[in-house]
């Protein structure tokens, strides 16, 4: 790995800690579905760690009601293209790295081509059906999905990677109603989006033990971290049948 | 038998804890669902997403045993 005189300097408190492997991260590509509250927080700290190819990718546009909890943006970023104001955001954070954006909805049809060459799907998505299609995404490409979800004083994050382990289809019903929009307060996408970069960064280095199979459940109110282990679900519609 | 139903922030209020802050003691039918259990108790299945048992995920399909803590989940889908 070459890295620059620069980027020495910029790393160097991080190169330092065991097991860390810069030249993992900086050869690695991560597709962040969505960078909201969950994939606002997940993209910057990926950035700052050097992670090499990040992609990101919203529709939206940033409203006034997003800036309690959605780091990347500011009142001079309402209107704006949320992907735009993101990649100038995380390329001023880390500009040895490379962000691509794009605006388009995620759906089947997109994330074939959106998510084709990325070694780690990120979910910052806040809607239960565009994870299924993520999630059928990882299943059909074996692709690992970094799931992460918040509502009101809970979150949870699990690495699914179908079919070494169960999928989110394997626990979840994709018709299960949520009320709109979603509750939530800023610190909670943001402890929830951290765990996933954490656990996006040790994916990439190859680090064990990780929520691989498993579901961390956070309660910020109660301050409690449980994490549980998901079985793969014989009668999974998405899943099962497919030889691990 | 006697089960308890644990249930986090967001359930907690619909769950009337009685043994602690989180937590219900439950006389239930041995054999029930934790879905006929909730029924039983007037509480809707739909605002559980799943429930996790001794460090497991299970769905409200699960019959539990005498003693068990079983903790609710609530839909979780914001980012």
């Amino acid at each position: 790995m070459d890295l620059s005189d620069r980027e020495k300097e910029r790393y160097r408190r991080q190169l330092t800690v065991p097991l860390w492997d810069q030249s993992l991260l900086r050869s690695s590509a991560v597709f962040v579905a969505g960078v909201g509250g969950l994939g606002g927080t997940s993209a910057l700290y990926l950035a700052l760690a050097g992670v090499g190819r990040i992609r990101i990718v919203d529709r939206d546009r940033v409203s006034v009601s997003n800036l309690n909890r959605q780091i990347l943006f500011d009142e001079k970023s309402l209107g704006q293209l949320k992907v735009e104001e993101a990649g100038r955001r995380l390329r001023a954070a880390n500009p040895h790295i490379t962000i691509e954006t794009s605006s388009e909805t995620i759906d089947r049809g997109s994330l074939v081509r959106l998510a084709a060459d990325m070694s780690l799907l990120v979910d910052g998505l806040d809607n239960v059906e565009s994870r299924f299609v993520l999630n059928e995404y990882s299943v059909q490409n074996q692709v690992p999905y970094l799931y992460g979800a918040v509502r009101g004083w809970q979150g949870m994050v699990g690495l699914f990677h179908p079919p070494r382990t169960a999928c989110l289809a394997c626990f979840l019903s994709e018709n299960r109603e949520t009320p709109s929009p979603v509750p939530v307060f800023g610190c909670l996408p943001g402890t929830i989006g951290l765990i996933q970069a954490t656990e996006a960064l040790k994916y990439i280095m190859g680090l064990a033990p990780s929520l691989l199979g498993r579901l961390l459940i956070y309660d910020g109110r109660d301050m409690t971290f449980d994490p549980v282990e998901v079985a793969k679900n014989p009668a999974c519609p998405v899943c099962s049948g497919r030889a691990a | 038998m006697i089960i308890f139903f644990k249930a986090g922030s967001e359930l907690r209020h619909r769950l009337n804890p009685d043994v602690d802050y989180y937590t219900r003691r439950v006389e239930a039918d041995p054999g029930k669902s934790v879905k006929d259990i909730l029924k039983d108790l007037g509480l809707d299945p739909a605002f559980v997403a799943f429930v996790y048992v001794e460090g497991k995920v299970k769905n409200l399909d699960y019959v539990p045993s005498e003693g068990q803590t079983i903790t609710l989940q609530p839909p979780v889908s914001g980012g």
